[in-house]
Order: structure tokens, then C-alpha cells, then sequence
């Protein structure tokens, strides 16, 4: 079981990714929004992975993934992406990010990365 | 700058005209006073001589009635013989002055002529070099070459000409720029597009999934309305990916990194993705690669793309049982590629529009075909990309064939040394 803290402006996609991530064992925490990321990292306890939409009002996942690089932040980070696969993706200059998930979601992909990435299945 | 010099252009012409105009004028005033000065001076001379040889008659006339009456015959003798000499005199006058008069004509004529022809030959040479340059920048303007202008001077006529033909040239090349415009406002919507169907197409198949994880659950027609939504869901995304694929190509968002490839190894991958769905329908999938094939500068993924989606082709509109093959051969400084089967052939009417989007072979079939009717136009662009080409050619009834061309890699082997990464051009450029 692994802690997951997931980001995304869609409360659909939140529901869908908590749902999948839950029946899968994991611990999941939401966010909306990059600040909603910041906020739940600097009062709640540590996730061993993020899943930050590229895309989100206020702060992008990106930018919220820039500010926690500067931060000292090393928790691997996937970057869930609408473009199909990462040549398009915004891909974030400079910041070191673990991979990238592209909509629709294949869940059973994305299982075994974050099993890649946290160790725990 | 086109315009200044066409305005520039049509000032030096007129005055040009306006020369050639005076000279005209001049040659022809010239030519009409010498014609009427001789004419005028023929007559005078007729006349003359006529008025002289009469007079001399009428002497002589005198003279012989004198010696018939037998009056100072002599005399009269005299006056006849110097008569008659006298004649002959005026006579070889006439024949003189009418030779000069001749001839002073016929100079006039020569040389009215020469100024003519001189004048004649100014104007058509003054013509030749613009019609010429008109000539090749209509052709280089057919070749596509919007950029073609000409910079005519000469006569106004010519100028006109020329300036029409580069207003004609900027407009064709401010419409082809709107064209250009409008193509890419299109593709960056369907960019924009595709991504935005993203998300909900997530949702839904997200969704759909974690209803089939409880499949138990569900009643058996639940179940299949749950496959039937995710089949479409599939289906969609596939629609998506391909049309993305199609318009990046198309915006030029799409670099390839072409590297020295052995084609053969290619096909055969290609053909191996395509097995578990030609032994379903139970055709066959043969592959013939000659030998010593040169290699050829290619990104591996994309033309086992275009591969692909020309087998899937195959795959999709030949009956069960019909035989699919693969070849690959050299010709001259290219690999072809041909993917040939034994299916029904494509209509010449559909032939020409094979490469379109969404262009699907007959209806009946359609509902068949599992396509999105975009693997053509994207093999077509890929292969377009790498600088290749594709065409097909079909008889009715006896099968099709797919044929790429790729340029082989240079004779060594070797990677071209700066082989840049090029990225696709759009169409018509």
C-alpha cells in the first residue's frame, strides 16, 4: 500500500482516480489545485508519490511540482498528461519529474509504475 | 517594391511608346511628301514631253505640206530632219527622267521600308525579353512558386502586362497564405480539441471500467451494455490518438529522427503485430524481403506506423482467407515497400481520394471496417515526412497494392553527417 496524494481540477477524474487507487489498496488524498498540493504537503503527512494534472486553475501541477523542487521536495512525482504521450506533454523544463501518465488512464499500467516507483503494490 | 518599379516601369515605357510613336509619324510624312514629289514630277515631265513631241509634229507637219506645195524644199527638208531629231532627243529625255523619277521612288521606298523594318524589329525586340520573363514566371507560378514575380519595363503594353500579372501573382499568393491560415486555425482546433475530449473520455472509460471489475455484480445484458461502452470508448480514443497524430503532422508539431534503418527486421515486426488478427479472419500474412537492401534514414516507430496501418488496411477490407503479402526491393537509390492482398480492389473513383481523411472504401463494407478512416492520411503524411512517397494502384476485383518509396541511406552506410532533424513541412509548400 503505498500513500498517494492526487491533484486534478476534474472532481470526476478525482472520484475515478480515488476510487481505482483505493480498490487497489492505496491511500489517496485529493487536491484541486497546485496551492491545494502545497497546502496538503506542508500540513498533512508525507505521500510517497504525487499524480499532478498538468493542467489546473490557480497553480499548475507544474508550477506547484517547481516551488516543492526548490523546497528540498524528493517524493516521486507522475505527471498525468491530455496530450497522448510526452513529446507534447507541457513538459516541465528543469524539474525532475518520474514519468508521465497519459487520458484515458490505463489503470493497469499506472498500478505497476507506482509500484515501480513506491516499491509497494 | 513591386509596385514602385512597375510604376517606375510604366513611366520609361511611355515615353518609350511615345518615341516610337513620333518616329512612325515622321517615316510616314517622309515617305508620303517623297511619294507625292515624285509622282508630281512624273506627271509634270509627261506632260512636258507629250506637249513637246505635239509641237514637233505639228513643225514637221508644216514642214511637209510646204515641201509638197514644192515651197523652199530645202528648208522644208531641213525642218523635218531636225524635227524628227529632235524627237528622239525629247524621247531619250522622257526615258531618263523616268528612270531617275524610278529610281527616286524606289529610294524612298527602300528606304521608307528599312526605317520601317528597323523600327518594327525595335519594337518586337523591346517586346520579346518581357513576354519572355513573363513567359517563365507564369510557368515557375504554376510550379507553385508564389514568390514568382517579373520586373518589366518596355513598352506600356508590356508593363501593364507585367504589372497585372504581379498583382495577379500577390493576390494568389495572399489567398494561399489565407489557405495556410485557415489549415492551421483547423489543425490547432483539432489539437485543442482532442485534448480538451480527454478528459471526459477518461471519466467514461474509467468508469465504465470499474463497472466491469464488478462484473459479478452486474446482470448479463448489464454486463454487455458495459462492453459495448468501453468498445466505443476504445474506438474513440483510437479516432483521437490518430487524428492528433494527423494534424500535428499536418501543423508541423511533428519531428521525426530519422536514423540509418534495416527495412526488413521493420516489416517483419509490423507483420508480426498484425498475425493475431489475420489468423482470426484466416488470412494469410507473407513477408518477401530481398537481399543487400540498402538502409534507409528513418524513425523505426513511424514507418512501422505507416506499415502497420497498411496492413490493418488489408486486414479490414479483404474478405476471410485472403492472402496479404509484404515486399520489400530496391529501386535504384530507394527501398520500395509494396503491401499487395487479393481483396476486392478499390473503385476507380475512390482511388483518388484513398489518402483523404476519413475516406473509407464501399459502405457495405463500412460497417465492417473497424478503422477510424484516418490510417491512409497517416501513412501518407509519415511517409511524406521522410521525405518518401506513396501511391496505390488497384484493379476491381483483383486486389490492391500499397507501394512506399524511402530514399536509401548514403552508399557507405553511415548516417548523412548533419542529417538534421526535420520536422513536416505543411502540404503545398
Amino acid at each position: 500500500m503505498a500513500r498517494i496524494l492526487v491533484a486534478d481540477d476534474s472532481e470526476t477524474i478525482l472520484l475515478l482516480m480515488r476510487t481505482r487507487l483505493e480498490l487497489a489498496g492505496h491511500e489517496v488524498v485529493t487536491a484541486a489545485d497546485g496551492q491545494e498540493v502545497m497546502d496538503a504537503l506542508h500540513n498533512g503527512g508525507k505521500p510517497d508519490l504525487l499524480l499532478l494534472d498538468a493542467m489546473m486553475p490557480r497553480k499548475s501541477g507544474i508550477d506547484a511540482l517547481r516551488e516543492l523542487r526548490a523546497e528540498g521536495f524528493e517524493t516521486p512525482v507522475l505527471i498525468v498528461s491530455a496530450h497522448q504521450d510526452e513529446e507534447d506533454a507541457e513538459a516541465p523544463s528543469g524539474v525532475e519529474v518520474s514519468g508521465y501518465v497519459a487520458k484515458p488512464i490505463d489503470f493497469d499500467r499506472l498500478f505497476e509504475t507506482i509500484a515501480e516507483l513506491t516499491g509497494r503494490s | 517594391m513591386g509596385q514602385a518599379y512597375s510604376r517606375r516601369g510604366r513611366r520609361l515605357s511611355s515615353s518609350l511608346a511615345n518615341r516610337l510613336t513620333i518616329g512612325f509619324a515622321i517615316a510616314f510624312a517622309l515617305l508620303t511628301a517623297l511619294a507625292v514629289i515624285g509622282v508630281a514630277r512624273f506627271i509634270q515631265q509627261r506632260q512636258d514631253f507629250e506637249h513637246d513631241i505635239a509641237r514637233s509634229y505639228q513643225v514637221e507637219m508644216t514642214a511637209q505640206v510646204r515641201l509638197a506645195q514644192g515651197q523652199r524644199p530645202a528648208a522644208s527638208r531641213a525642218t523635218i530632219a531636225s524635227q524628227r531629231e529632235r524627237r528622239q532627243t525629247l524621247r531619250d529625255e522622257i526615258d531618263a527622267d523616268t528612270r531617275d523619277t524610278a529610281l527616286l521612288v524606289a529610294a524612298g521606298l527602300i528606304a521608307g521600308l528599312t526605317g520601317a523594318v528597323l523600327l518594327f524589329s525595335g519594337l518586337i525586340a523591346s517586346m520579346r525579353r518581357p513576354l519572355e520573363e513573363l513567359v517563365d514566371a507564369a510557368r515557375a507560378l504554376a510550379e507553385g512558386d508564389l514568390d514568382a514575380r517579373v520586373k518589366v519595363g518596355g513598352l506600356s503594353e508590356t508593363a501593364t502586362l507585367g504589372a497585372a500579372f504581379n498583382e495577379m501573382a500577390a493576390e494568389l499568393q495572399r489567398e494561399a497564405g489565407r489557405r495556410d491560415q485557415l489549415d492551421r486555425m483547423k489543425d490547432e482546433f483539432v489539437l485543442t480539441a482532442s485534448h480538451e475530449l480527454r478528459s471526459p473520455l477518461t471519466s467514461v472509460q474509467g468508469f465504465a471500467e470499474l463497472l466491469m471489475l464488478e462484473r459479478e455484480r452486474l446482470g448479463p445484458k448489464q454486463a454487455e451494455t458495459v462492453e459495448i461502452i468501453l468498445d466505443n470508448t476504445r474506438h474513440l480514443v483510437r479516432l483521437l490518438n490518430d487524428l492528433l497524430d494527423l494534424a500535428r503532422s499536418n501543423a508541423g508539431r511533428l519531428a521525426i529522427r530519422p536514423e540509418p534503418t534495416e527495412i526488413g527486421p521493420l516489416i517483419e515486426d509490423a507483420v508480426r503485430t498484425m498475425r493475431a488478427q489475420t489468423e482470426v479472419t484466416d488470412q494469410s500474412l507473407q513477408v518477401v524481403v530481398a537481399n543487400g537492401l540498402p538502409r534507409v534514414d528513418v524513425e523505426p516507430d513511424r514507418i512501422r506506423q505507416v506499415l502497420v496501418n497498411l496492413l490493418t488496411n488489408a486486414h479490414e477490407y479483404c474478405p476471410p482467407g485472403a492472402s496479404i503479402r509484404a515486399e520489400a526491393r530496391r529501386k535504384g537509390d530507394e527501398v520500395e515497400i509494396t503491401v499487395t492482398d487479393d481483396g476486392p480492389g478499390i473503385p476507380p473513383e475512390q482511388i483518388e481520394h484513398i489518402f483523404d481523411r476519413f475516406t473509407r472504401g464501399d459502405a457495405g463494407l463500412t460497417q465492417r471496417v473497424g478503422g477510424t478512416g484516418l490510417g491512409l492520411a497517416i501513412a501518407k503524411s509519415l511517409v511524406e515526412l521522410h521525405g518518401g512517397t506513396i501511391g496505390v494502384e488497384s484493379t476491381l476485383g483483383e486486389g490492391a497494392t500499397f507501394r512506399v518509396r524511402l530514399p536509401a541511406t548514403s552508399a557507405d552506410g553511415t548516417k548523412t553527417s548533419a542529417m538534421p532533424t526535420f520536422s513536416s513541412r505543411r502540404r503545398g509548400e
